[in-house]
């Protein structure tokens, strides 16, 4: 079993992170990307860095595995400063290679971005890394339940997400066992692409195909037997409840919003 | 609901579209596969799913769900992932989930049909326990022992009642059975034999009764003409076909699923000896196999035992190159499958049959399929169809009527066949197969173990089986490799493996029906001049000889008999 903290995987422990409302913290993880774009300036930046850290500090979450769980993610990071670097010019020019020309201003704004681009993945990871996928789906539904009068399927949309994360790990398994049983049977699946081609493609999708319909239909039928009608009537085991220190939690982030917008503009207030 | 007539569940009319939830929470269904009916991904959840719907106040839930889980024995596994279980282990929390809705009647359709041995009896050890709290517990099954263990049997046969009322009548009818196509519980079996031979048992269908009137029957020291020589394993028998060349080689063979870069990791952080010490104990375990070495020669038919999560499946993936050795090495007539080009050799000398083989059908039709294989290995059309036919000829199916049908609308035993024959089109010298007849009824079942032994004994194919079936292996095969936490536990002929019940029973196995009758017997007092594998027949006329013996020693002076022992 891997010990790692991986982007969307839930990272066990009991902390006041953990312990918040999901709800707080699918607005709160809004409220910090919010913030992020506000920052204006490296300070501005500075303040969300060293809240953020202290948030993954709060949640007992080891700094580099903070780091690690991202780190699938570094290339657009990447990809998105060197855009920067090269597109953005302006100041002092440090290198001129006929085309590519890197200058002061390149430098800043690629430094600027993989530094937002960072935070935001951090606090994405954040909520992922402290709530179970369960409460995630749950406090959608309710986040998005004023929708439903206006005919949008909060309950449904939330319940085949449930459902699709519980059939994920599965379909995997599905997965590896007919790739296995096709290689055996000499498919060209990993040697050549091209020659094994269509046939090979076929000879995995449609077994997983029908393999996922065979589910559908008994969970169907397993849904009904359990009396399963839709949202209404239906009461929950682990109802959510806003505490004080989600409203803590909150107040925090518009504090730290407005820290930002303030800083983002006092270089230019004439104070 | 019924074309015709009335089905009333507690009173309940299942035609009124009003009484569709009060039947449903009162009649709770377990369906066949246990990953198809969970719903959550946490279990409290997955239990409290069923009462959810029906709107329990959340205070109440609570104590539902610690009950229902409580009663099938998972208390404190609220919040484990549900993909963590066992097979067993999720039918159980399907039982809760059903258990939570406070019904009257429990329905298991077919429920055990997917576990192994260990998950199975755990499920029924579960359902007596709720029958006797007062649940009513109907079982679907092809598992006639179960069904033995009823209150009452009903059989069905194409949509009319054949047979209805208790166990033992039942069951007695054996030619009855016979002609509907079902297994005929051993201890039915057995008494019908000893009746045969004159031997005043009445029929039953669970084995401690008829144990118990055997005890009654034999006096403990009547026995005591046994030859206990015989007890012991036959020295005459040898590990067989020792001349034999190996065909598949595996030397010093760990594996672990764990990527390289993470067992480095491992290695540097932990000290080795620490590592060593919680090998095959952990859930987690970091080994799937280790340190394996053996060999499955050529024509032979050798055997795989181990519970769930004992490494078969590892195993065979290994046996033709479809996995590498962490460490060791596996060959296939002496070549190394670490040689990729080995590697697709061997894939066409080992054919590979895995758990449901008909789920990875996919041509459009028959011929397509069967032939998928063929063509990979790059044959011409005239060998492609050559292969087919022979291939759909070794399986008993008949090509000419089933080439352009679609796989998808064929039974279920006959889908199996195409996929087998989808292994044998590629001409192997030898075949795997993960439990090859695993969710096949009595009927399907029997044959497709025919067509293994007699593409054995016919095409001198080796065959390698994996089973929980022990009174199978013990039929079928010459040796019998037993794996326990991913190495091996014992490898011999089925006579010695099965010799010693208490040690198998430590791994979680047990040994064939009529072993573990003897060994039942001997410890009641009654030795039996048996071998150490016996047949049904042969147990039969050893307890017929046994009878005879007390009423013969019942004339004599009692005092003789005991010095034997």
């Amino acid at each position: 079993m891997s010990t790692n903290a991986m982007f969307g995987r839930y990272w066990e422990a009991d902390s006041p992170i953990h312990r918040l409302d999901p709800r707080t913290k699918i607005v709160g993880t809004a409220l910090l990307v919010v913030t992020v774009f506000c920052a204006g300036n490296f300070t501005a930046l500075a303040a969300v860095a060293v809240f953020t850290v202290g948030m993954f500090a709060l949640a007992r979450i080891p700094f580099l595995q903070a780091l690690r769980s991202i780190a699938p993610l570094t290339f657009i990071i990447v990809l998105t400063a060197l855009f920067n670097l090269f597109y953005v010019q302006g100041g002092t020019v440090y290198l001129d290679w006929g085309w590519l020309r890197i200058s002061q201003e390149g430098v800043r704004q690629a430094l600027f971005v993989a530094v937002r681009l960072t935070l935001l993945l951090l606090s994405g990871s954040l909520l992922t890394l402290t709530t179970t996928s369960l409460d995630i789906t749950e406090a959608l539904e309710q986040l998005l339940s004023p929708l439903a009068r206006i005919g949008v399927p909060a309950h449904e949309f939330s319940l085949v997400m449930g459902i699709a994360l519980r059939f994920l790990p599965q379909f995997v398994d599905e997965f590896q066992t007919i790739r296995a049983a096709q290689l055996a049977r000499g498919a060209k699946l990993a040697t050549s692409p091209v020659k094994g081609g269509l046939s090979g493609l076929t000879s995995l999708l449609v077994p997983l195909f029908a393999s996922a319909f065979r589910h559908a239909d008994t969970l169907s039928a397993a849904m009904d037997a359990r009396c399963y009608h839709g949202a209404m009537g239906r009461t929950r085991l682990n109802p959510l409840r806003f505490a004080r220190a989600d409203t803590v939690a909150l107040a925090a982030l518009v504090a730290l919003l407005v820290a930002c917008i303030v800083l983002s503009i006092a270089p230019r207030m004439p104070i | 609901m019924p074309d015709a007539g009335n089905v009333t569940v507690l009173g309940l009319d299942t035609s009124d579209p009003a009484n569709v939830y009060a039947i449903r929470s009162q009649a709770g269904m377990v369906f066949q596969n246990p990953d198809d009916q969970i719903v959550a991904s946490v279990i409290e959840n997955d239990v409290a799913f069923g009462p959810e719907n029906l709107g329990v106040a959340p205070s109440e839930l609570r104590a539902r769900v610690t009950a229902a889980l409580a009663q099938v024995g998972l208390q404190g596994f609220e919040k484990k992932q549900t993909e963590s279980l066992s097979g067993g282990q999720k039918q159980r929390v399907a039982v809760a989930g059903v258990l939570a809705m406070e019904p009257k009647i429990l329905v298991l359709d077919e429920a055990s049909a997917m576990l192994d041995p260990r998950g199975r009896v755990g499920l029924l050890r579960v359902c007596h326990e709720l029958n006797e709290a007062g649940l009513t517990i109907v079982l679907i099954t092809h598992f006639m022992e179960e069904a033995a263990q009823a209150d009452r049997v009903i059989v069905l046969e194409s949509g009319r009642v054949a047979l209805d009322g208790a166990p033992e009548d039942v069951f007695t009818q054996i030619d009855r059975l016979r002609e509907l196509a079902l297994d005929i519980p051993f201890s039915a079996h057995l008494s019908r034999s000893l009746r045969a031979r004159g031997v005043p048992v009445s029929v039953h269908a669970d084995e401690g009764g008829l144990q118990r009137e055997l005890v009654g029957l034999l006096s403990p020291d009547a026995g005591a003409m046994s030859a206990e020589s015989k007890c012991m394993p036959d020295a005459d028998r040898t590990p067989e076909g020792d001349d034999r060349r190996p065909l598949v080689e595996f030397e010093r063979v760990s594996f672990t699923y764990q990527p390289i870069s993470q067992k480095k990791h491992r290695l540097s952080r932990t000290a080795p000896a620490a590592e060593r010490a919680d090998w095959g104990r952990s859930p987690n375990e970091y080994w799937a196999l280790k340190d394996l070495t053996f060999s499955i020669r050529e024509g032979e038919f050798l055997g795989i035992a181990g519970h769930t999560g004992s490494g078969k499946s590892t195993l065979i993936q290994l046996a033709n190159g479809l996995l590498q050795p962490t460490e060791g090495s596996v060959r296939i007539r002496g070549a190394s499958l670490a040689d990729r080009k080995a590697a697709v050799e061997a894939r066409r000398d080992v054919g590979v049959v895995f758990q449901y083989p008909e789920r990875q059908l996919f041509a459009a039709t028959v011929y397509d399929d069967v032939a998928f294989g063929p063509r990979n290995l790059g044959f011409s059309s005239g060998e492609v169809d050559e292969a087919v036919r022979n291939a759909m000829e070794l399986v008993h199916l008949d090509i000419d009527e089933l080439r352009d049908r679609n796989p998808f609308g064929l039974s279920g035993g006959q889908q199996r066949r195409v996929a087998f024959a989808g292994v044998l089109a590629m001409q192997p010298r030898a075949l795997v197969l993960d439990e090859p007849v695993a969710g096949l009824d009595p009927q399907a079942k029997r044959s497709f173990l025919a067509l293994l032994e007699e593409l054995h004994r016919e095409q001198d194919m080796s065959v390698v089986v994996v089973s929980h079936n022990m009174d199978d292996l013990a039929t079928m095969c010459d040796r019998v490799l037993v794996l326990n936490e991913g190495e091996l536990f014992a490898l011999d002929v089925p006579e010695r493996i099965f010799a010693d019940e208490e040690r198998l029973r430590s791994v979680g196995l047990g040994v064939p029906h009529a072993s573990h009758f003897v060994n039942v017997l001997a410890k009641g007092g009654i030795r039996l001049p048996v071998s150490s594998l016996p047949t049904l027949d042969e147990l039969a006329d050893a307890l017929a000889g046994a009878c005879e013996g007390t009423h013969a020693e019942a004339t004599r002076v009692g005092a003789s008999g005991e010095g034997a022992f």
